[in-house]
Order: structure tokens, then C-alpha cells, then sequence
């Protein structure tokens, strides 16, 4: 039971009982503003009849023409609401937005250990595009996937025909680079 | 020179590089070397000298770098460097207005340039003039006609209308909206409408008219549903709201619940619909009657049609229900027993762990009686009772859910100690039992399912601590709850709550551990600081928490100086839908009162631990640049922006009004505000009429005044002292009632009354008196000595007696008056080492000039003749050496309390502790051995550290 409406400035005075998660990261400000000023619709927040923030999507537009596509950049469920599918709800708004703005796919990238997110985003139609060799700094730098589903204006499924071999980090770049 | 520049632009943007590169890189002194080494060669390169200004301004050289700075600007440049340059330093002194000067210039020579207009615009942007901001964007189009010049033109229209200084009159707001309006739907009918936000700017100009038939035909027409798509729907329920069309809003959103039946603001919009049409209908005779059955056979529908059960269509009953119980319609009749539907609820969602917050929602709709009643009913219907166990983690928390709510319904309030002690027990068997049959393959970061027990127990325990109004069973609560932190790391619940106890038990060390293991960041130091930050000073520690004030005021001041850019962006941007918000964002967060009462008492730590020598401790006092003749706090700006929801509660919703208790709090925070900045700036002017700061010297010569009347240098200290006494006189007069400590969620209490308890008031308006007459040499100096060492001793007495009594505490219950005490002695010590500071800068100064100026005062002391002669100078140097010899010898007296003030002793035995808790016990060894450790080294760290500021001030009034 939720309501879905957009992220908004004062949020972030309130988001602590979801940020407090482990998973979930702290930015600072100019990150979210910058998302917030250039992206509005793609920042959404799921709210609880009590007016509790549930969790959030964070998410862009971006690339070249064929290349142009949603981008989910952060994703979280505050743990009192989890198993409730509310991020199956907040991704399929993540997709209607994109598939309204005409993109051709929708992907994200996720750490290989996150069994659960994974899993998870398979079951939503999702498949592992590639992977992207040390994409998490840390202590132990981690691969991510990059997981991808494609829209309807991607007829042909051209975006999800997975790379067989695994990309670096310059080679990442690169390819945003020209992107852009 | 233009020219000179342009020909070699490249060369010089190439001799220029290693003076950014030094700059970026923070090498601020070789920056300036390269700086000035390239002006010797080419000394009208205009923008090495501009970043000759930079380097000066980050050296701290303020006067230089304003002077080199102004040559920069007189000479008008125009140059996209130079430009960006001085902009960049006039944003960092906040000189909003010379960035318009300087663009203003350098557009008036490159009329049209599209660039120069663009910064002209933003410069306009940051100082919110409206007005001009129109005018250039109506410049920027006309130099180039693009669609998002147009539109920064027609939102500064707009928010000249309902923000600018004319939004307040209403045929000047009307005005404005109408042009806007206009300017867009000449756009419309030129074809040039492009972008959705766009579209959403001119639905939000025709709804700040109230014009909300145009808004819906424009809405949902074809020119929006091309560039709008994504409009959200919640729009169209807001128009045929005002529109009063419910029955097309009804119609809407039974579709839209039907594709999307879990969203609970469809379903509230929906119910308010309903609840129109039936009001429609018993007023109006001619239209189709309408009535409650077709919602209620609607949510019916729903609920036997859904495949997969959600919680909305049941959330929807419920609150069907209870409108129409507020309208007093026969619920129950249409929508069944109200108990039932609760139960039913219950079963059906109750091991989802917001069911408790779900049913929440309901309860203050019935009466306390029936809330008893359906608690117990909830209970039994959980399957758990005294003999039995959860079978699995569904059925676990379904009994979590039951407790929660009878906790919620008051029902643990009224229960016995003796029977909330069989409570506690039994919510810690729970809990192991949990966490041994449900919780032991986690990942690190998930928390255990058998958590909550824990904190419910805590909550218990705390309930019978403030009836015993002893410390042993929150105690005992701070052990479980850190024995449930090593089963799960990640559970923020458990690290709050323990922070809480910590701070409660003046545990510093713990609560430092708490809140370092939380990794609060970010704009959460702001949001989550009042669990922290704002519990430190007075505590018990001086240089020890200046750490946490610094990385808060370090996300302050940084956003501070980002706050107008992230205003520009939604400029750059074209985000109409966002400016407004960011604007309100701004001003909220840099108005925050953490940060102003952070920076404050972060000056007054430094006042009182400041460890050098006299000439240093000025030094240190005058970069703080506390100006006392100035009350920078923009008091009815301030804005409370903590967090209060994230720590979580079960208290009795009859007990418990979240609002109020902000309220209340937040009003005390602010007197303590008041106090304290106050308390600085008194101070500040004590050492201002001594040692006049660099600034005020400068106004001085600057004006060509050529020494003030005496009368004048002493008006800010009377002033403020005036000031100080009658916000005393106020604050007692109000009367504010310490907040509540009923649970344990409740706020910490605030320093009101200990501010108001200690004998700060006296203490500094005595010292002003003396301040004064040693200032003038007036004849009562010798009586206000004696009263400022009255003071002194007072002040020490109240330390050594609050030490002994602490001990003494210790033999009853070492804990529960521990933060009360601490804080009274670092208060005592806080006034003793302000005061210490002041006679060190007094001393320093009597002493210099009883030596300049004997041979001068000989001569002219004849001509006061008929009104008493001042005190010779030399004659006051010996009364505040002999104040300083006293403070000494008190300063001793309260160290030798502090030797030996004793460590807390634990309320009972650590072993009955171990037979207490039945965990198991190789663990609770180690634990109890850990909390009680924390606790000891705790106490050492702050000894050890008062210790040494006493020291510290020892040495400085020694000399």
C-alpha cells in the first residue's frame, strides 16, 4: 500500500530510517540536487499510509540514439517494508517513464555478490548484459553486472544481445564518453 | 590590451596554468609566487592579477586581496577568465552583487554576446532579483531566440509575481501571472512549446490563477500529451478536485485501482470522491443518488478479484470505516465489525513487519477501551502464549506484531513492575530463541528477524527504570541491546537506542562508538545531529567533541557555499517544477539551527580550551571574529530540520504527541541558543574593550573619528549585559517545564535549566561590572573584586560539592545522576576557564601600558579635580594580580576534587547481571566485561581531559 510521488528536496531531511541501510549510500548533496534539477521524474519516493518514506528510485536519461536509454542509479527499500514488492513498483515506474520519453532499454548495474538483488531483477526481465571487471572501489574492489531489459521501441531486442567477454572500467568510460 | 590578449590567448592561458594548477591543488603560497612572478613580466595581465586576488584571499591576506582585486575590476574586464575568476572570489566573501557589477560592465562592451548575458543572468539568479533576471533573459533571446531564454524570462515574470517584493500585493501579483500567461500562450500559438517542463510551467501560471478549466483543457489536450507524457496523474486528480468534478474523478480512479491496486493515494483520493458524491446527492435533488454500497462493493470486488493479496484494498476498507464513522454513517452496518476487519487484517498481513505501523493508523479512532480489548484480542490471535513458541519467522513476527500494537494501545503502561519485569524476560527469551532458530544465517547486512524483541524489552526496561528511578534495569537493557548488535551489526534501531542510553548515562565513549558505528554523513549530520552533536556540549568534554563539530560544520559550511549553485542548475536546466523547492531547501538548510548552534558553542569550546599563550590565545580569538555589537542570527529564520521519525517507537498513542514535544523542544533549543550566543558575545566584548579587534580599528581610521568618546567603547558591553540579565529575567519568568523523559524514545532533556541552575547569570554581570570599573578605575573597583572572587569561589564550590556527591552516588546508584552531574562540573569549569582567559588578556594588557604610560598620566592626572580620582593603573594591575592568585588557588581546589572523582560503579553485581540476563554465558562475560570497560575509560578520558584544562588555566593565571 503505497503512494508513489516525487522525490523533493525536504526528503532528504527524512530519509534516514531508509539510509541507515547498509546497501544504501549517502551522497552528498550536489549529487542529489544535480539529479533532482536534471532529472525530476526519474527521482521517485514510495510513501507508507502513515507517511513514512518506504524507499526510493533514483534514475536518469541518457545516450545517443540507439543508445538512448533509463538508467537506474540507486534503488532501496527500507527494511519494515521489504517483501512487499514495492521495488518491482517503483522499477515498473522507472520503465514507464522511459518507455514514455522513447528509450530503447532500461539498465543498471549491480554488485555480482547481491545474490538477492539479482535474483530479483531477473524475476522483472532483466538479463546479465555484461560484466564490468572491479566497477566497486573498496577494500576488495567487486565486479558489477550490468543488467539490461529492453523497451518497446527496442523492436528487435538489439540492446539485450549480451557481450560474451567482460569490459574494464577504461573501456566503460570510453564508451560513455562517446555516448555523451 | 583586449587586443594584446586575444592574439595571445593561447600563450597565456599556457604562463597562466601553473598558477591553477597551484591553486587547485591548494598550493595557495606558490600560487602566489607564480602569480606575481608573471605580473612582473606582463603586469596588465588582467587575470593574474585577479588570481594574484585568489591566492592572497585563500592565504587568509584579506586586505591585500580585496585591494588587488578592486584594480582587477575598475579595469572593467571582459574576458571569460578573468571574469570567472573574480565571480569565484566574490562568491567566497559573498559579494553577490560586484558578480552583477562585473557582468553588467562586460556586457555593456559585448552588447548581445550571449555568454556574458548568460552569467548575468545567474548573477541575478543568486541575489533572487527577479526583475533584472527578466530583463536579460528578454536580453539572452533576443541576442539568441532559444526556447529556454524564453522561459527563464516568463518564470522570472512569474516569481516576481508570488516571490519578488510586489508578490504580497495582490493586483501587482495578478499582473504579473497574466503576463506570464501571456508570454507562454503566444508561444503556444507560434507552435514553439517544446519541452515538458515547459508545459508544466504553464499549467503551474494557470493554477496560480485559479484557472483550472484551462489548466485541465490544456492538460488533457493533444499538445500536452505530445510533450508532457510522463505528467504525473496526480495533477488531473488535483483539477477535477478544485473543478468539484467528483464524478469524473471517481470514474478515474476506479480505473486507475483497478490496473494499480495497491497505491494507497488513489485509494484516499478515490474515498474522498465517494464521500463528495454522497454529499452531492443528499444536497441536490436532480442528481442520480449515489451511496456508500457502490465503494464498498468496489473495495469487495477488488479484494475477490485480486489474485495475489495486497494490503490496499483492506487499508481502504478500514479507512472507509472510519470516514465513515467521523461522519457518523452506519459503518458497520455497510462495512462489518470494525474489531473483525482489524483481525482479519491481521491474519491475513500480520508477518509483514509495517503491519504494526498499517493498524496504527486506526487505533486513535476508537476508544482506549476497545484499543485494550483488541490488543488482547490480537494477542490470542498470534497462537503465542506463555507456553508456547513461534513456529517459524512468519508466525514470530505476527507475535512481534501483537506486542507491538498492546504497547501502542498503553496496555504495558498500566501493568506492575513485577509483571513488567515477567514481560522483559519473556521478550528476551523471545529474542533468543529467534535468534537461535531464525536469525543465524544472515548476510552482515540484514537485520535479525527476532530483533524488535529486544527493543521492545529495552523500552520496558526503561519504563521501570523512571518508576524506581534507578538505573539498574536500563542498565541491563544497554548490555542486552549491545549483546544484539554483535548478532546483528546492521540493526540502526539497536545503535540508537544504545546511543540513547549512553548519552543518558553521561557514557560519552559509548555514545561516540554509537554514533560512529551508524556513519552518519552528509545533510544526516544535520537531520540526525540531535542525537549527538547536540548532546555534547557541557557534557563533560571539551577538545574531545570538537571533532564531531567540526565534520558537521564542515558539511555546513560547504553547503553553504554551494547553496545558490544548486539553484542555478535548475536554471541551466530549465527545471521549472524544482526552483521553488530548491529555493525553500535553501533556506531551510542554511538556517538550520544545528548549524547555528554547532558554530556557536564550537567558538565557546574554543574560548575555554584555547592552550597557548596570551599573544596566541588572541591570535585565535580574533580569527574567530566574533563581532558583539552584531547578532548574526537571523532568529525568525531558523528552521528545525531534525529527523525525529527515525527512531522508531511503540509508545502509547494516548501518551504520546509527537508535535508537541518538537515543539516544545525546539523552543528550548532556542532560548539555549539565545543563551549561549549571548554568553559569547558578552564575552567577546570583554575582550574587544581591551584588545579592540583589527576590523574596528580599521572602521576607526577609516572614518577619520579620532578616538571615540569613552563613553562609547563601553556602550556594546553595557548593552549586551543589559541584554544578558533580561533574557535571564525572561527566561524565568516563562517558566519552561523540563520535557518529558516518560519513554525512552522521548528527547534528552535540553540545557535550559542547568544554564539557568548554575550561577552563570550573576557570574558574568558581576564580571562585566568589573570589567568596566577596571577599564575606567572607578572607586567600587576594590568592592567588585570581591564579589567576582565570591563568584569564583561559588562557582568552585559547586564543582568540588557536585564531585563529592557524585562519589557519594555512587555508593546508591552510580548511573542515574551521572550526566547531571558531569554536566554541572563542566559548566563550572566552562565559566571558571572563560573567566581565567579573560584576566590572562587583562593582565597582559595593565601590565603593558602601567608600563607606557606612567610618565604621561603624571602629568595630566591634576586637571580631574572635584570628582574622585580614577585608580591608578598600577594601583589595578596589583587587585587582578591578586584575582588571578585566587582563581589559582580555586582552580586547585576543583582539581583536587577531580583526582578523585570516581569512576561509576555499576548499579549491581556484574555476576547477578550474568544470572539475569540467561543468555548464554561465555558471551555475557565478555559483554558485561566490554559495557562496563566503555563506562570506566569513559570517565578516565574526561577526568584526564578536565584535568588538564586546569592545568592548562593554573598556568596561565600562575604567571
Amino acid at each position: 500500500m503505497t503512494t508513489l510521488r516525487p522525490f523533493t528536496c525536504d526528503d532528504l531531511f527524512k530519509f534516514n530510517n531508509v539510509n541507515f541501510d547498509p546497501l544504501t549510500e549517502t551522497y552528498g548533496l550536489s549529487f542529489y540536487t544535480q539529479y533532482l534539477a536534471k532529472w525530476p521524474e526519474y527521482f521517485q519516493l514510495a510513501e507508507s499510509p502513515s507517511e513514512h518514506i518506504m524507499g526510493y528510485i533514483m534514475g536518469k536519461v541518457e545516450g545517443h540514439l540507439d543508445n538512448w536509454h533509463g538508467h537506474v542509479t540507486a534503488l532501496t527499500v527500507s527494511p519494515d517494508y521489504r517483501r512487499l514488492g514495492l521495488a518491482a513498483l517503483l522499477m515498473n515506474f522507472l520503465e514507464d517513464i522511459s518507455e514514455k520519453k522513447r528509450a530503447y532499454f532500461v539498465d543498471l548495474f549491480v554488485r555480482k555478490s547481491n545474490k538477492v538483488a539479482i535474483n530479483m531483477y531477473t524475476n522483472l526481465g532483466y538479463i546479465i548484459y555484461r560484466t564490468i571487471l572491479e566497477y566497486y572501489s573498496g577494500d576488495q574492489d567487486e565486479d558489477a553486472y550490468d543488467m539490461r531489459k529492453a523497451l518497446s521501441r527496442d523492436v528487435n531486442k538489439k540492446s539485450v544481445i549480451p557481450y560474451t567477454q567482460p569490459i574494464t572500467m577504461r573501456e566503460l568510460r570510453q564508451q560513455m564518453r562517446h555516448d555523451v | 590590451m583586449a587586443h594584446q590578449q586575444g592574439m595571445d590567448s593561447a600563450l597565456f592561458e599556457r604562463r597562466l596554468r601553473p598558477v591553477y594548477d597551484n591553486l587547485e591543488v591548494g598550493n595557495n603560497r606558490k600560487a602566489l609566487q607564480e602569480s606575481e612572478k608573471l605580473l612582473r613580466k606582463h603586469p596588465n595581465l588582467l587575470c593574474a592579477r585577479a588570481l594574484k586576488g585568489l591566492s592572497l584571499l585563500r592565504l587568509g591576506r584579506y586586505e591585500e586581496s580585496h585591494s588587488c582585486l578592486q584594480v582587477v575590476a575598475e579595469e572593467k574586464p571582459v574576458d571569460d577568465s578573468t571574469l570567472q575568476v573574480l565571480s569565484f572570489c566574490y562568491r567566497e566573501m559573498e559579494q553577490l552583487h560586484k558578480i552583477v557589477e562585473l557582468y553588467q560592465h562586460a556586457v555593456k562592451q559585448n552588447p548581445g554576446n550571449e555568454e556574458l548575458l548568460a552569467h548575468l543572468f545567474v548573477s541575478h539568479v543568486r541575489v533572487e532579483d527577479y526583475k533584472a533576471q527578466q530583463a536579460v533573459a528578454l536580453q539572452l533571446y533576443k541576442a539568441q531566440p532559444k526556447n529556454a531564454y524564453y522561459f527563464w524570462s516568463v518564470i522570472s515574470v512569474v516569481f516576481q509575481g508570488i516571490r519578488g517584493p510586489e508578490s504580497a500585493i495582490p493586483e501587482k501579483r495578478k499582473l504579473y501571472l497574466a503576463l506570464a500567461q501571456r508570454m507562454v500562450d503566444k508561444h503556444i500559438k507560434e507552435g514553439k512549446l517544446e519541452t515538458e517542463q515547459e508545459a508544466f510551467l504553464y499549467l503551474h501560471i494557470l493554477k496560480l490563477q485559479n484557472k483550472y478549466q484551462e489548466a485541465w483543457e490544456f492538460l488533457t489536450g493533444e499538445l500536452c500529451a505530445k510533450l508532457y507524457p510522463g505528467a504525473p496523474v496526480s495533477m488531473k486528480f488535483e483539477l477535477l478536485k478544485e473543478l468539484g468534478n467528483w464524478k469524473e474523478l471517481n470514474e478515474l480512479l476506479q480505473q486507475l485501482l483497478e490496473a494499480d491496486r495497491d497505491r494507497w493515494d488513489y485509494y484516499k483520493e478515490y474515498l474522498t470522491s465517494c464521500f463528495e458524491l454522497l454529499k452531492k446527492t443528499s444536497s441536490d435533488e436532480g442528481t442520480e443518488n449515489y451511496t456508500l454500497t457502490t465503494c464498498h462493493d468496489f473495495l469487495l470486488h477488488i479484494i475477490q478479484s485480486s489474485e495475489r493479496k495486497t494490503r490496499g484494498p483492506y487499508l481502504a476498507r478500514l479507512e472507509l470505516h472510519q470516514r465513515m464513522r467521523a461522519n457518523q454513517l452506519p459503518a458497520q452496518q455497510l462495512v462489518g465489525d470494525f474489531d473483525q476487519l482489524i483481525i482479519e487484517y491481521f491474519l491475513l498481513f500480520g508477518d509483514k513487519s509495517c503491519c504494526t505501523h498499517d493498524i496504527a493508523l486506526f487505533l486513535p479512532s476508537i476508544s482506549m477501551e476497545q484499543r485494550q480489548a483488541l490488543a488482547g484480542r490480537l494477542l490470542v490471535e498470534s497462537g503465542i502464549s506463555s507456553t508456547t513458541l513461534p513456529q517459524n519467522k512468519e508466525h514470530m513476527q505476527k507475535h512481534i506484531c501483537a506486542l507491538q500494537i498492546s504497547r501502542m494501545c498503553g496496555v504495558h503502561i498500566e501493568l506492575s513492575v513485577d509483571h513488567l519485569l515477567a514481560l522483559y524476560t519473556a521478550l528476551k527469551l523471545h529474542y533468543e530463541h529467534g535468534y537461535s532458530s531464525f536469525g543465524k544465517q544472515l548476510l552482515s547486512t540484514e537485520m535479525g528477524p527476532s530483533d524488535p524483541y529486544a527493543l521492545l524489552a529495552a523500552n520496558v526496561m526503561y519504563d521501570i527504570s523512571m518508576r524506581e528511578q534507578k538505573s539498574d534495569q536500563l542498565f541491563e537493557a544497554l548490555c542486552l541491546l549491545q549483546y544484539v548488535l554483535r548478532n546483528s551489526t546492521s540493526n540502526f534501531h539497536v545503535k540508537l537506542l544504545s546511543l540513547k542510553i549512553y548519552h543518558m548515562f553521561g557514557c560519552m565513549l559509548g555514545a561516540q562508538e554509537m554514533y560512529d558505528y551508524l556513519d552518519i554523513k552528509q545533510i544526516q549530520l544535520d537531520s540526525m545531529g540531535y542525537v549527538h552533536c547536540n548532546l555534547l556540549p557541557l557534557s563533560g568534554r571539551f577538545s574531545g567533541v570538537r571533532n564531531c563539530y567540526d565534520s558537521t560544520l564542515k558539511f555546513f559550511t560547504n553547503s553553504y557555499k554551494e547553496r545558490l549553485e544548486y539553484i542555478a542548475l535548475t536554471y541551466r536546466f530549465c527545471t521549472f517544477s524544482k526552483m521553488e523547492e530548491f529555493m525553500n531547501f535553501k533556506e531551510r538548510l542554511t538556517n538550520s539551527l544545528l548549524y547555528v548552534a554547532c558554530s556557536v558553542e564550537a567558538q565557546l569550546c574554543d574560548l575555554v580550551s584555547c592552550y597557548g599563550n596570551v599573544q596566541q590565545n588572541l591570535t585565535s580569538y580574533v580569527a574567530m571574529t566574533i563581532e558583539p555589537a552584531d547578532d548574526r542570527i537571523a532568529w525568525n529564520e531558523l528552521s528545525d530540520n531534525r529527523d525525529l521519525e527515525a527512531i522508531i517507537r511503540w509508545d502509547p498513542l494516548h501518551l504520546v504527541d509527537a508535535e508537541a514535544e518538537r515543539k516544545e523542544s525546539y523552543d528550548q533549543e532556542i532560548e539555549v541558543l539565545q543563551l549561549r550566543s549571548l554568553l559569547l558575545r558578552l564575552f567577546a566584548s570583554f575582550i574587544d574593550l581591551y584588545h579592540a579587534p583589527p576590523s574596528a580599528k580599521l572602521a576607526l581610521s577609516n572614518a577619520k573619528t579620532i578616538t571615540p568618546a569613552p563613553a562609547e567603547d563601553t556602550a556594546t558591553l553595557e548593552l549586551l549585559r543589559e541584554s544578558w540579565t533580561g533574557l535571564h529575567q525572561r527566561l524565568r519568568l516563562m517558566n519552561y517545564k523540563p520535557l518529558s523523559q516518560r519513554f525512552l524514545v522521548n528527547l534528552q532533556p535540553t540545557r535550559l535549566h542547568l544554564l539557568l541552575e548554575l550561577p552563570y547569570e550573576r557570574f558574568f554581570d558581576d564580571l562585566a561590572q568589573l570589567v568596566l570599573d577596571l577599564y575606567t578605575g572607578a572607586s567600587q573597583l576594590a568592592l567588585q573584586c570581591k564579589r567576582v572572587s565570591e563568584n569564583v569561589a561559588c562557582v568552585m564550590e559547586i564543582c568540588v560539592q557536585t564531585i563529592t556527591e557524585s562519589n557519594e552516588w555512587n555508593g546508591v546508584d552510580g548511573l542515574w545522576k551521572r550526566r547531571t552531574h558531569q554536566q554541572k562540573v563542566a559548566a563550572c569549569l566552562e565559566i571558571l576557564s572563560l573567566y581565567a582567559f579573560l584576566l590572562s588578556v587583562l593582565n597582559d594588557k595593565l601590565q603593558t601600558s602601567t608600563k607606557t604610560k606612567t610618565k604621561k598620566k603624571s602629568s595630566g592626572d591634576n586637571k580631574s579635580q572635584g570628582t574622585p580620582h580614577p585608580i591608578s593603573e598600577k594601583e589595578r594591575s596589583q587587585m587582578l594580580q591578586e584575582l588571578m592568585r585566587q582563581l589559582k588557588h580555586k582552580l586547585e581546589a576543583c582539581d583536587a576534587a577531580l583526582r578523585i572523582w570516581k569512576a561509576p560503579t555499576l548499579p549491581r553485581d556484574l555476576s547477578s547481571f550474568m544470572a539475569d540476563m540467561s543468555l548464554k554465558p561465555e558471551v555475557e562475560a565478555t559483554l558485561i566485561g566490554d559495557v562496563s570497560a566503555t563506562f570506566k575509560e569513559s570517565h578516565e578520558l574526561m577526568v584526564t581531559e578536565l584535568r588538564n584544562l586546569l592545568k592548562d588555566k593554573i598556568r596561565i593565571v600562575g604567571k
